[in-house]
């Protein structure tokens, strides 16, 4: 009997282990057969997946502080087809908080195309918004039998930032705007989308949670300190709205610099747009250049540029200020004759009185004096004609013929020098005129003040672009200028700081002739000329209220300046005395 | 005198009972080592995937303090907006300063406010350069890695 059982056992053992080798054997073959190398290889085709981590794009700070570009959190509201209960209920609570079609949200959600098991119904949806669909959602999950869905299971919410720009349209010619893909378009968010944007990283993560993964470190994009001040920034745009209305003017520009070291303290232009709304971009502008005028929109200066022309002649010791000519209101050049700008003989004039009283005749004598050849180097040297190097975007280099150029003719020496025939961009101009300013030296413009990365604050040095004039020259030609405004009393002056300056007025061109009737008036200055602290543009485009740039741009000019020693605690000139003598 | 015991013990040695008694010892012996390996492995493997999951949770958790740390910021920039502050200025009385409003006084010592400094210390290091193998290997990636290399070589 028990001889039996153990007969049976080993029988029964036997068999076992049979069945164990045959699984064994089945097991290695299987693991060695050709369809398990394919199969290996679509585990391991689904075993990491590459993700990228996008950096969040670097902020704009103004040079105190300010926040003038951030992000803000909006959401991506969908639905998840797999979980949907009620398609009408979703449909209505969507079309009802974010005024979409319910006809159409109810066509997407029950007939979605092919293979998709999440459909997005709206993005870029306010934080306000969808919290009310979310409580929505938890109001009615709340509401349901035990056991049962809400009416909106299935609508899902994911968060994610977006630009937003909390001054709205304050300087948004400077800063530009970024697209719903990120892109950055004019001003800084264009000239530094690279850096703004940061570098995403990719890396493969494994898609089984039993394997840990490397996280990687994703800095945010560099972080942008500008040179503008936001508070002179709202300054001139108030100023130049308000001068807009009381002159009649088409458009305006008003721009404030550093001329001691170029940094843009401020560049306020008519058309301003609220960036968070960058999609009315179209309606606001009708080409890229009215976004920015004081970098992209070139325009003949008028008597502005005479301060060039000066510059040149008595660098060149072509005259000194001493020097005097007979002003008989008209002169010939190229077979063309140029008047003064009120056709009328100035009799015997010195140089200060050829800068005080705007005289076209004046800078023809002066251009054919030093010579076409001095006169266009001199040009050259002050950058018309080239671009500045202002970093933001959308730059234009303005246009100046020279002689051996197709349509350059001999008289055009003589309308150049007192700014017609000669394109040029405001930002060129204040670039230009710095040399002046700056004793002899010329600044580059620029409104990054500093980037910071990692922590670390990189601050921008100031950059010059030659030095056209000596400081001689620079100092003589200041003084001119701020004694030809005092002596006549302009509207420019500013009590109690010195200052000096020249007004423009130019007649716009229209289809190859001038326009009687229609000026760009402009005034260019800086003070306290002892001590350049600001350089201010004005350019008013065809004002109505008066043609000249002495009665529209300089009251502008003063007033700004007013504001600008204000906000910048620039201390009155004898104040200044006063600490300096201590 | 002694071939009695002899006997005695290589009749015990040799009992049936006493081999199967070895062989089933044996055997619970094995399964003993093996269910501690499968322990342990187990045990390993659910606090991997526990670190995982906990790793994916904190991750996410800074990516949201982050973005509503971005978002407060901005929302306290709009409410502190140039216009904002002009109009609860004027709200409350006050006007914008002419220069005749204005008295200089000469400070000794006063230095004028320089442009703002964002720097801050180096952000943490918020990961490991490299994880060793030893931390993201399963037991069998472990046996397979060794299997390869004794290939290879």
């Amino acid at each position: 009997m028990r001889s039996q059982y153990a007969r049976r056992v080993q029988v029964l053992t036997g068999a076992m282990l049979l069945i164990a080798l045959a699984i064994i054997v089945q097991l290695t073959r299987i693991q060695n057969s050709p369809e398990a190398a394919v199969f290996r290889q679509q585990a391991e085709n689904y075993a990491y997946e590459w993700k990228t981590f996008y950096p969040n794009r670097g902020e704009i700070y103004d040079r105190n502080g300010r926040l003038l570009a951030g992000q803000k959190t909006v959401y991506e509201i969908g639905v998840d087809l797999t979980t949907v209960r009620d398609p009408h209920a979703i449909a209505f609570a969507v079309s009802r908080e974010l005024g979409l079609n319910y006809d159409n949200l109810m066509n997407v959600i029950q007939n979605p195309p092919e293979g998709l098991s999440y459909l997005v119904l709206a993005d870029f949806v306010d934080a306000q918004k969808a919290l009310n669909l979310q409580e929505l959602k938890r109001a009615l999950q709340e509401q349901a039998s035990s056991g049962t869905l809400g009416g909106l299971t299935g609508l899902q919410f994911k968060a994610h930032p977006q630009r937003s720009y909390p001054e709205n349209a304050l300087a948004s010619n400077i800063l530009g705007f970024v697209n719903r893909e990120g892109k950055g378009y004019f001003g800084i968010e264009e000239n530094y989308d690279n850096l703004l944007a940061g570098n995403p990283v990719s890396v493969l993560i494994p898609t089984d949670p039993n394997k840990a993964y490397e996280i990687p470190r994703v800095p945010d994009g560099t972080t942008m300190i500008l040179t503008i001040n936001r508070d002179l920034q709202a300054a001139a745009e108030n100023i130049l709205d308000k001068a807009l209305l009381e002159y009649g003017a088409q458009d305006g520009t008003i721009v404030i610099m550093n001329p001691q070291n170029g940094e843009l303290l401020a560049i306020a232009v008519s058309r301003r747009m609220d960036l968070n709304n960058f999609w009315n971009y179209g309606t606001i502008y009708h080409n890229a250049t009215e976004f920015n005028p004081a970098i992209s929109k070139t325009y003949e200066p008028g008597s502005v540029l005479k301060i060039l022309t000066m510059a040149a002649a008595l660098d060149t010791n072509t005259v000194t200020p001493a020097t005097t000519y007979l002003d008989t209101g008209s002169v010939l050049i190229g077979g063309v004759t140029i008047q003064n700008w009120d056709r009328n003989p100035w009799g015997v004039q010195n140089m200060l009185g050829c800068m005080q009283h705007s005289l076209n005749v004046c800078m023809v004598n002066l251009a054919t004096q030093m010579g076409a050849n001095n006169f266009y180097t001199y040009m050259d040297a002050f950058g018309l004609g080239h671009l500045t190097g202002v970093d933001l975007a959308g730059e234009s280099a303005g246009r100046l013929k020279v002689p051996g150029d197709s349509d350059w003719y001999p008289v055009d020496l003589g309308t150049n020098s007192f700014g017609q025939g000669v394109a040029v961009t405001p930002i060129q101009m204040m670039a230009a005129v710095s040399a002046v300013a700056n004793d002899g030296r010329m600044v580059t413009p620029h409104s990054l003040f500093a980037m910071v990365r990692d922590g670390r604050q990189y601050n921008v040095p100031a950059q010059f672009a030659g030095t056209p004039i000596s400081e001689q020259t620079a100092k003589t030609l200041t003084e001119m200028l701020a004694v030809s405004l005092e002596a006549e009393s302009s509207l420019a002056l500013v009590p109690g700081y010195r200052i000096a300056g020249k007004t423009g007025t130019a007649q716009i061109p229209v289809n190859g002739f001038y326009d009687g009737s229609q000026t760009n008036a402009s005034f260019i200055g800086w003070g306290p000329i002892d001590d350049p602290q600001f350089m201010i543009y004005v350019w008013l485009e065809r004002p109505t209220s008066s043609p000249w740039g002495s009665e529209t741009a300089a009251p502008v000019f003063s007033e700004m300046a007013q504001k600008t020693v204000i906000l910048l605690d620039i201390p009155p000139d004898f104040i200044r005395q006063q600490i300096a003598s201590q | 005198m002694n071939i009695p015991n002899i006997n005695f013990i290589h009749a015990y040695r040799v009992a049936p009972w006493r081999v199967q008694r070895q062989w089933i010892g044996n055997a619970l012996l094995l399964v003993v080592v093996l269910a501690l390996v499968a322990g342990l492995y187990l045990n390993v493997t659910s606090r991997t995937a526990i670190a995982g999951r906990e790793i994916q949770d904190l991750m996410s958790a800074i990516a949201i303090s982050q973005q509503t740390s971005s978002d407060l910021h901005t929302q306290l920039a709009s409410l502190t907006s140039a216009s904002a502050m002009e109009q609860r200025a004027r709200l409350l009385g006050f006007r914008p300063v002419t220069s005749e409003d204005l008295q200089y006084l000469v400070v000794p010592g006063y230095v004028a406010p320089e442009p703002v400094n964002l720097s801050s210390n180096a952000l943490p290091q918020l990961s490991a350069l490299t994880i060793p193998p030893e931390y993201n290997q399963s037991l069998l990636d472990w046996l397979d890695d060794r299997i390869a290399s004794r290939r290879a070589q």
